[in-house]
């Protein structure tokens, strides 16, 4: 919220340093978070009437103008402004003038034509960062008037208000804060707070006295409705609010200066009594805004004996709404219940500087207050008759309830002893009442305006703000704590990225959220209020956002994407949460030219191997699935992992790539408290011999079935099989149709003594004969 | 006059040591040492000798041979290690070498990682809890009631069945003193979610560290003292460090963390980096109602709580200008960071 430095100045005594009070703001929680220089204060700068105009002589561009300065004398001056008529007031800089940018101004002569001054645009003037014409001034300014007076010197702050302080809502709120930090007194004009001799009578009903507590309304007739005068709009203007008349103006005013919204009605145009009650279901309702809402019956509004005339502390109507012609005022000041308003400004979305501050709770003992203010401003500024006595139904709420602090919380909590006598002292320039004291604990009275100060920590903050945090020291508590079951996963989850990173794999990390499109693929949890159609549900799986950074990353000219991703799915319907991991490989095993590069593709092999590097012993099994043209399933223990496969056409197609991606899915939760610790096995101390097995064989004989045949035959000796080369297909013209070959070292050893050539000469024989006789394959020597 | 065997020896030995590759030397070798040698020859000459020759002449072929052999294999050896070292002499160091390529970790697992550390090294265990979340958890146990001006139904992301995406990692808060009673040292790293336009400083799924102590009679002072060690682990001894009250509906009361550093944008500015507080009494309230005893009784127990946004973190300590730049996984992002 914006706030006018000289306005706050007119309630309490500021710092000199605009700085410093931007630091203690800040620094007792009300965030200044931006400020503004405004203002035209210029020297030789005058409010002059424009009395006629001609077309230049000798420019298209330019017009001659002479103006009324207030010297007596009439001036002319050259201008290349059209948006004026004779009659108009604008600024004028005279000889001796410097406006924004150094510009100095002194007679000259423009194509011939003498000039004795410029007119002046609100850039110029350092009101606007930029426009187009001269400063059309009001009606009102008084000619040969410095411009200062006109635009006053003045720094706006932009304040961040918490949503719990509503109390800080206004100029007068801010003030009283700034007066209780700083330990200056606040000035209340009598004026505003004069309650004068307004007398209360009844005479309205409240159909809902929880959603409205109090309500008043004040007749002000005989008004005259126009234009505010210079320093109202200034000020309204200041706030960013735009000046639409005098009435509406003032209750701006009202609100900005006390934190307390009003409204006014057009008296004429109301039928018959008041009544503040819930809206029927559907109801009907044409605001200010010229829209027109359906109601429901939560919706509070005040209506007459025929419809609804507002939505209180939301919107008035438009019906009933100050015009042109209106001639007498009912002014309205209430108190609302901040969960009614804000529902309600909520579901109609409807948020409105008065629901701003209902919402937030306004001070009850500023509602008659600003009825007063606002009627008193309307007497002097649209000569006004505001009737002696103010309506009223119901009752203001009760203020907040006595809390009680024990001085030592106030310790134990800060971490650093606060004498009591500086407790006390502090909550009391915040007008805290003690209602009670004791050595250990006393009771306080809070203002009607601190609702946020409901128990004992709310006044322990109050002190912390004006204690300072600053003061208070620095510990350093550690506490020894067990692993957690999280930190078991954090750290199983570290170490499979560290490995995925180590084989050179990229991580991502793609947005938990899906987008419509990647929706239509497989079933997931939606959203029930999605804000757009890239966000719409809770991912299934990977597949589909590694699909769309291997889409991105293609088009974007990667020659290689081999990525992973380790994270949360969310099953439906339950949206029950899954730990994966989730696979792509794509393109060169090897990308970009190096003077030793092996030029091959990524393929199934390499998905495998990662698989295997990083999840232990797993097996691959064929399957089908819809989106994959070769689909296998991952199984570890009996239990199902997941899927690695090679991506169908279709995707590849819309990928926009000939190269065949590879992509692999699994749920890693069994794995994290699988990972075995490793256990010592005796290093062998005698030498192994090595001998190979070549042989062709059918294309269809599985390495798997190969070894399996080799291991079945039991030999104490053998230690390990590995396959070397497998060498077929297209590669291998000269063989048999239909056949490959295959190579296979085995390694013999014994943990007791080294081998003798004779006997590893008879088991490998065995193994080959075996080989021959079950399998039918060829050896070769 | 020595003996003809001994010229034939010295012969052989300046024939070996001239040789100038492997070559040459086997040719020499032949020459005097192979089946027809020279040197070989006079084996076949001592049959023929007296019985007073033959001692003499036998040391000295056996001399001969064993000094020809020796020069031999030194010769070798030179001559072998002299090609080596040509041939090493000749290698282009300037060749690129043949590392395959390195992967990379996501920014965010770098900003998580180093954060988690830090908080490991002060005694933080870790926790979690799910990403769809009750209301309960998300706001209500955190005395954010339904009508409270800080609770905005509006940002939040819901399921049809009512439950909601968190909007904050603090429902990890409530899920933990759910389950364990105090003492209480945890941080909680996970995803939380915003229903708000995407632009360079939001997206709709974003990451935070939450932190939460409680124990006996902790205070303002251990808040700061936790949070200001770890923003100077994180960017720096030198970092300046203020707290600025705030207000959040759970903690009471309520600060935030702004830093200064020159390792941060040049340090010209304070930078809003993590919000905080005492755990508010009514917190423990509603906790104690769910798990139906009073083990968080506010009399005996407090506490500090934060929540760090990671996203923010990394691009102030990276220089990442975008948001976006997270979420896309662009390689040539990515790799920036291996």
């Amino acid at each position: 919220m914006k706030f006018s430095v000289n306005w706050l100045r007119e309630f309490v005594e500021l710092p000199a340093s605009l700085d410093e009070l931007a630091e203690l703001l800040t620094m007792a929680g009300v965030e200044i978070e931006g400020v503004e220089k405004r203002g035209a204060n210029f020297d030789n700068v005058v409010v002059a009437q424009i009395k006629a105009s001609e077309q230049h002589p000798n420019a298209d561009r330019l017009s001659v103008c002479q103006v009324d300065d207030g010297s007596g004398q009439a001036r002319q001056i050259v201008c290349g402004a059209k948006n004026y008529k004779a009659s108009d007031k604008v600024p004028l800089a005279l000889p001796g003038a410097v406006l924004v940018g150094g510009l100095k101004i002194k007679p000259s002569k423009l194509r011939g034509v003498e000039s004795q001054g410029m007119l002046c645009s609100p850039s110029e003037l350092g009101l606007s960062e930029e426009s187009d014409g001269l400063l059309i001034l009001s009606p009102e300014a008084k000619i040969g008037a410095p411009i200062g007076s006109l635009f006053p010197e003045d720094t706006i702050f932009d304040v961040e208000i918490t949503p719990n302080r509503g109390d800080l809502l206004s100029h007068f709120g801010l003030a009283r804060e700034i007066s209780a930090l700083v330990g200056q007194p606040l000035r209340l004009p009598g004026a505003i707070m004069a309650t004068g001799a307004v007398a209360l009578q009844k005479g309205i009903t409240i159909s809902a006295p929880a959603e409205c507590p109090f309500i008043s309304f004040r007749k002000i007739d005989n008004v005259k409705i126009g234009p505010s005068p210079d320093w109202l709009r200034a000020r309204i203007e200041s706030m960013g609010i735009r000046s639409i008349n005098n009435i509406v103006d003032i209750s701006n005013f009202v609100m900005i200066e006390l934190g307390q919204p009003t409204h006014a009605f057009d008296a004429d145009k109301l039928k018959g009594a008041l009544n503040v009650r819930l809206a029927r279901d559907g109801e009907k309702f044409l605001a200010l805004d010229g829209k027109t809402y359906a109601l429901k019956t939560d919706d509070l509004v005040i209506a007459d004996e025929e419809r609804a005339v507002g939505i209180a502390g939301v919107m008035g109507g438009q019906e009933t709404g100050v015009s042109e012609s209106t001639k007498n005022i009912l002014l309205e000041a209430a108190w609302f219940l901040p969960a009614s308003v804000r529902r309600t400004a909520r579901t109609l979305n409807l948020p409105s500087d008065a629901s701003y501050r209902f919402e937030r709770r306004v001070d009850p003992g500023m509602v008659l207050a600003a009825s007063n203010r606002a009627a008193e401003l309307m007497r002097e500024i649209a000569g006004a008759i505001p009737a002696p006595e103010i309506t009223t139904a119901g009752q203001l709420p009760s203020p907040p309830s006595d809390v009680s602090l024990r001085y030592e919380q106030v310790d134990d909590l800060i971490g650093v002893p606060v004498s009591p006598e500086r407790v006390d002292e502090t909550l009391r320039r915040f007008g805290l009442e003690q209602a009670s004291a004791g050595a250990e604990q006393s009771s306080w009275r809070i203002p009607g305006h601190r609702f946020d100060l409901q128990r004992d920590v709310d006044l322990v903050e109050e002190i912390l703000r004006v204690f300072g945090i600053a003061n208070v020291p620095v510990r350093d508590r550690s506490r020894f704590t067990p692993e957690s079951e999280a930190d078991r996963v954090h750290d199983f989850e570290s170490s499979l990225r560290a490995h995925l990173v180590g084989r050179g794999l990229n991580e991502v990390r793609t947005s938990k959220l899906i987008s419509r499109k990647a929706i239509a693929r497989e079933e997931a949890v939606e959203l029930r209020n999605p804000l757009n159609e890239d966000h719409v549900a809770l991912r299934r799986s990977f597949f589909s956002p590694l699909l769309d950074v291997l889409a991105r990353n293609v088009l974007a000219g990667a020659q290689r994407v081999a990525i992973f991703e380790l994270g949360r799915v969310f099953v439906p319907p339950g949206g029950n949460e899954e730990r994966h991991l989730g696979i792509v490989l794509w393109g060169k095993l090897e990308p970009g030219a190096h003077w030793r590069s092996q030029d091959r593709a990524l393929d199934y092999f390499d998905l495998k191997g990662v698989i295997e590097s990083v999840m232990g012993p797993v097996t691959f099994k064929r399957t089908d699935q819809s989106d994959l043209v070769l689909a296998t399933e991952i199984w570890s223990n009996e239990q199902r992992l997941g899927i690695a496969g090679q991506l169908g056409s279709a995707e590849m197609k819309a990928i926009g790539s000939t190269h065949a991606a590879w992509f692999a899915e699994l749920n890693i939760a069994p794995q994290i408290h699988a990972a075995a610790r490793p256990a010592f096995r005796e290093v062998h101390r005698f030498p192994a011999v090595t001998r190979d097995i070549a042989m062709m064989v059918p294309e269809n004989l599985a390495h798997e079935k190969i070894v399996a045949t080799i291991l079945t035959a039991n030999e104490p000796l053998l230690a390990s099989v590995e396959l070397f080369d497998v060498f077929g297909g297209e590669q291998a013209k000269n063989f048999d149709a239909g056949k490959k070959s295959m190579a296979y070292a085995l390694t013999y050893r014994d943990k007791t003594r080294t081998l003798t050539n004779e006997e590893i000469t008879v088991v490998h024989a065995k193994i080959r004969e075996r080989l021959q006789r079950e399998l039918g394959v060829e050896l070769r020597e | 006059m020595p003996h003809e065997l001994e010229q034939l020896r010295d012969a052989a030995l300046a024939e070996v040591n001239a040789a100038s590759d492997e070559q040459a030397l086997e040719a020499a070798r032949v020459r005097y040492l192979g089946r027809a040698g020279s040197v070989s020859a006079w084996a076949e000459r001592m049959k023929s000798l007296s019985k007073e020759e033959k001692p003499v002449v036998g040391k000295l072929l056996n001399e001969a041979r064993t000094s020809v052999t020796a020069a031999i294999a030194e010769r070798v050896e030179r001559l072998r290690g002299e090609k080596e070292a040509r041939e090493l002499a000749n290698i282009d160091i300037s060749l690129p070498g043949t590392a395959a390529e390195a992967g990379s970790l996501h920014p965010l697992t770098q900003m998580l990682d180093r954060s988690i550390s830090i908080f490991r090294r002060m005694g933080f265990a870790l926790a979690e809890g799910p990403d769809v979340e009750t209301e309960w958890h998300c706001f209500d146990a955190l005395n954010t009631a339904p009508d409270h001006p800080a609770r905005n139904e509006q940002d939040t992301f819901y399921l049809p069945d009512g439950r909601l995406l968190r909007t904050h990692t603090s429902t990890v808060q409530i899920r933990t003193m759910e389950t364990a009673p105090p003492p209480i040292r945890i941080i909680a790293p996970g995803a939380a979610y915003r229903r708000d336009e995407v632009d360079a400083t939001h997206s709709a799924q974003f990451h935070q560290i939450e932190g939460l102590y409680i124990d006996e009679k902790v205070s303002v002072a251990d808040l700061k003292g936790t949070l200001e060690f770890f923003m100077r682990e994180l960017f720096g001894a030198e970092t300046q460090i203020r707290f600025r009250p705030h207000y959040f509906p759970f903690t009471e009361p309520s600060l935030e963390v702004d830093v200064k550093s020159k390792a941060l944008r040049g340090g010209e500015q304070w930078l809003e980096m993590c919000g905080c507080g005492m755990v508010h009494p009514a917190v423990y309230e509603q906790v104690n109602r769910a798990r139906g005893d009073n083990a968080y009784d506010p009399e005996k127990w407090s506490g500090f709580a934060f929540g760090l946004g990671m996203d923010r973190l990394a691009m102030i300590l990276f220089g990442i200008p975008d948001i976006r730049y997270f979420a896309a996984n662009d390689l040539r992002f990515l790799r920036q960071f291996a």
